[in-house]
């Protein structure tokens, strides 16, 4: 055992002499997140998605017209699409070609006048043809927004009629028809208030599990709750890869042989192996969690818990890579079969691409792997707040290809040191 | 001497294969404290095979093999206590300085606190390194380096040190540096085994020889044992185009040549006086084939180690 810490505590010694390649490693699940978080901060850190920017050409210039951004730019629309005023068709294309828009709505001259003649009011949408989903998006948004106008409007019909009417004689409307043309709108205005019920609407989801539970969003904290842990296991991996190159370079260059003709039984020289990347490994993670909670606000509830989870992965990390350089003959070989490893695990897993978009299948065999539970383990806990008892079966999953791994690789290595 | 009577290092009727190579065929030898035994012989020898055995990295098929009485195969952690080992190579670490390497070797051993680093300052004395012990080994010049894995295999005081070809690749200076260490080390009383194919380093430095060569020792005693056993005779190559076919007869016809090799390239005898032979030698290789060169070596350790095993050690 002594002989096993002094073996780790060296090669740990030697990381903090030369760090370099391990902070730039650490650096990428970092810079990745950091994108993310450029990318739609501030609206993730209020627990919204990023609002689409739509440009408004109001080309008739009336009451009507002018109704049309403001019942957009209000409500529960706001918060989803953001609106700016353009003065005409050539700077609306120049602002669509440089990206600043998603979307064009013009409203043409006449807009008003076709509503008081009861024919058809057209708003004209135009995408910007270098995006797909953000103007699919307002399309969306805007054809529900007008199946409810048009449901409004024929509710409003009658003071609409009346309006008209007074128009066509050319003479200012009588007391009488103010006061129907507003009994008209009130009584439309009135079942408007029934919408306002939707606001409060709250959806349940039921899972897969059986369990039911509603569904929320917690703004930033639960945003990088569900990518930063998956970002986080990427970058490990590829640290735990450079971790274990320094041991197989060590073999080439003799550094082991030295070690292994010294007065340490073999299992504590391999032993010696394990915990330093077991050690150097978990020392990382928990660097990567604080910065996550410091920089994009990760609560890191029941830390315990999430100690454990943070155990198992290093654990199974560091299994992997003695497994890998255990099996490899030189330094190049074991870096490419590393290398390609990880991809394939992280793809699989779920690091890139959350597991519950997956087809049936492929999320059934991500969740089987390491990295896949051990992703779903951290958003459980993260997000869902679960405790250790209640993600008994991802954490079993993590610790079981961990000591598969280490199991082999011991064995393979006992085997190479003694011929 | 029996093996184990005594010696630092015992190593009797030692065997290894691997696969349908026999590197080992029944190897002994003993080493006693103070002592320097080369092991001299040319690569592929089963030398290396043999080292690896002593510091129990491999095991042997058969035989015994002991470190100060203590069997390597069956107490391989008490015995490699006892044992320091030099490798060919360079091994340590080149991120850290020169204390800190030895300070971790020291460890492995069982050095610790003030003891280790008494051990430290006192052996970067002695390989002159003591002015630049807190730098990066990286830094180091070749000879430096060489002489800080001298310095990691003795650290500990070992009662036996391997020199696995410590010189080879370099400038006589750094050579002759290294020599000077091997004999300080075995003055203090270490038994040391040292490996070359270089016939000068053995003839040089060690007390006794063994030349191995296909996985057995053909020869050991002290130089000057050796030197008897070559006899006065010398050694004259031929080399060019032979028949090999009608090589034994015809040379046979020369009065006291002994033939030790015949190829088409080569022709290989031993003679009383090349000087009085070579005038009968050379018209009967010219009816075998063409002659382009004829080289004479006079009686040495490479004679023998040629009347042995029939190949010069670079071979």
């Amino acid at each position: 055992m002594r002989t096993a810490a002094i073996i780790a505590a060296h090669h740990l010694k030697r990381i903090a002499r030369r760090p370099g390649l391990i902070l730039l490693l650490m650096a990428i699940p970092l810079t990745l997140a950091g994108i993310e978080y450029a990318a739609f901060a501030p609206a993730a850190a209020s627990g919204k998605l990023p609002p689409i920017k739509v440009l408004v050409l109001d080309e008739d210039r009336t009451f009507a017209s002018s109704a049309v951004p403001r019942l957009i730019g209000s409500g529960p629309l706001a918060d989803y699409i953001e609106l700016d005023t353009t003065a005409d068709v050539p700077s609306a294309r120049r602002s669509l070609q440089r990206g600043q828009a998603s979307a064009l709505l013009v409203v043409p001259q006449g807009f008003q006048q076709a509503l008081f003649d009861r024919r058809t009011a057209e708003i004209r949408f135009v995408p910007n043809p270098a995006q797909t989903i953000s103007p699919e998006i307002v399309r969306s948004m805007l054809e529900m927004l007008t199946a409810i106008t048009n449901g409004l409007l024929a509710r409003a019909q009658a003071p609409l009629d009346a309006i008209n009417k007074v128009v066509a004689a050319d003479r200012p409307p009588t007391e009488d028809e103010v006061a129907e043309i507003s009994r008209g709108f009130f009584r439309a205005g009135q079942q408007l208030q029934i919408l306002n019920q939707l606001q409060n609407l709250t959806v349940d989801v039921k899972r897969p599990s059986g369990t039911t539970q509603g569904f929320e969003f917690r703004g930033a904290s639960s945003f990088f709750a569900y990518i930063f842990p998956g970002l986080v296991m990427f970058g490990l991996m590829f640290i735990s890869q450079a971790l274990a190159t320094r041991l197989m370079r060590d073999r080439e260059a003799g550094l082991q042989r030295r070690i292994a003709i010294a007065p340490a039984s073999r299992a504590a020289i391999l032993a010696g192996g394990a915990f330093y990347l077991f050690v150097a490994l978990t020392v990382v993670l928990v660097l990567l969690a604080l910065i996550g909670s410091l920089v994009f606000r990760l609560k890191l509830t029941s830390p315990g818990t999430l100690l454990v989870i943070a155990l198992g992965f290093a654990f199974f990390a560091t299994g992997l890579q003695l497994l890998v350089i255990s099996m490899a003959r030189s330094d190049a070989g074991a870096q490419a079969v590393a290398g390609a490893l990880i991809m394939i695990l992280s793809l699989l897993g779920g690091a890139f691409v959350p597991l519950e978009s997956y087809p049936p299948v492929l999320r059934a065999i991500g969740e089987l792997l390491p990295n896949g539970a051990a992703h779903q383990a951290f958003i459980d806990v993260l997000v869902r707040q679960k405790m250790l008892g209640e993600i008994l079966r991802p954490v079993a999953i993590i610790f079981t290809w961990a000591l598969t791994f280490t199991a082999v690789a011991v064995t393979l290595e006992r085997r190479r040191l003694t011929t | 001497m029996t093996a184990g009577s005594g010696a630092a290092v015992a190593v009797a009727n030692l065997r290894k294969k691997f696969g349908d190579l026999e590197a080992l065929r029944g190897i002994s030898f003993d080493v006693k404290a103070g002592e320097i035994y080369g092991l001299l012989g040319p690569n592929g020898a089963g030398k290396s095979t043999a080292i690896n055995i002593l510091c129990g990295l491999v095991t042997p098929d058969a035989g015994t093999a002991s470190l100060n009485g203590i069997d390597v195969v069956r107490q391989p952690v008490e015995a490699r206590r006892t044992l320091g080992v030099v490798p060919q190579d360079v091994a340590v670490y080149p991120e850290l300085s020169a204390r800190d390497n030895l300070a971790f070797f020291g460890r492995l051993y069982g050095l610790r606190g003030t003891d280790l680093r008494a051990r430290i300052d006192e052996i970067l004395q002695r390989v002159n390194l003591a002015d630049r012990d807190r730098e990066p080994v990286g830094q180091y010049s070749g000879g430096m380096l060489r002489r800080l894995n001298i310095a990691a295999g003795v650290l500990h005081r070992p009662r036996a040190v391997l020199f696995d070809e410590p010189t080879v690749g370099l400038d006589p200076q750094t050579r002759l540096n290294i020599l000077e260490l091997v004999r300080a080390i075995a003055t203090d009383g270490a038994a040391v085994v040292y490996t070359t194919h270089y016939l000068d380093e053995a003839e040089r430095l060690c007390d006794r020889i063994g030349i191995i060569d296909r996985g057995a020792i053909l020869a050991e005693g002290t130089l000057a044992e050796l030197r008897r056993a070559a006899g006065e005779r010398e050694i004259v190559a031929l080399r060019g185009s032979f028949r090999t076919d009608a090589a034994p007869v015809a040379l046979g016809e020369l009065p006291d040549l002994q033939l030790i090799k015949v190829s088409d390239s080569e022709l290989l005898v031993s003679l009383a006086s090349a000087e009085r032979q070579l005038s009968a030698l050379l018209p009967i290789a010219g009816a075998l084939g063409e002659v382009r060169e004829v080289a004479v070596k006079q009686p040495s350790l490479e004679n023998l180690f040629i009347k042995l095993t029939g190949r010069e050690l670079r071979e």
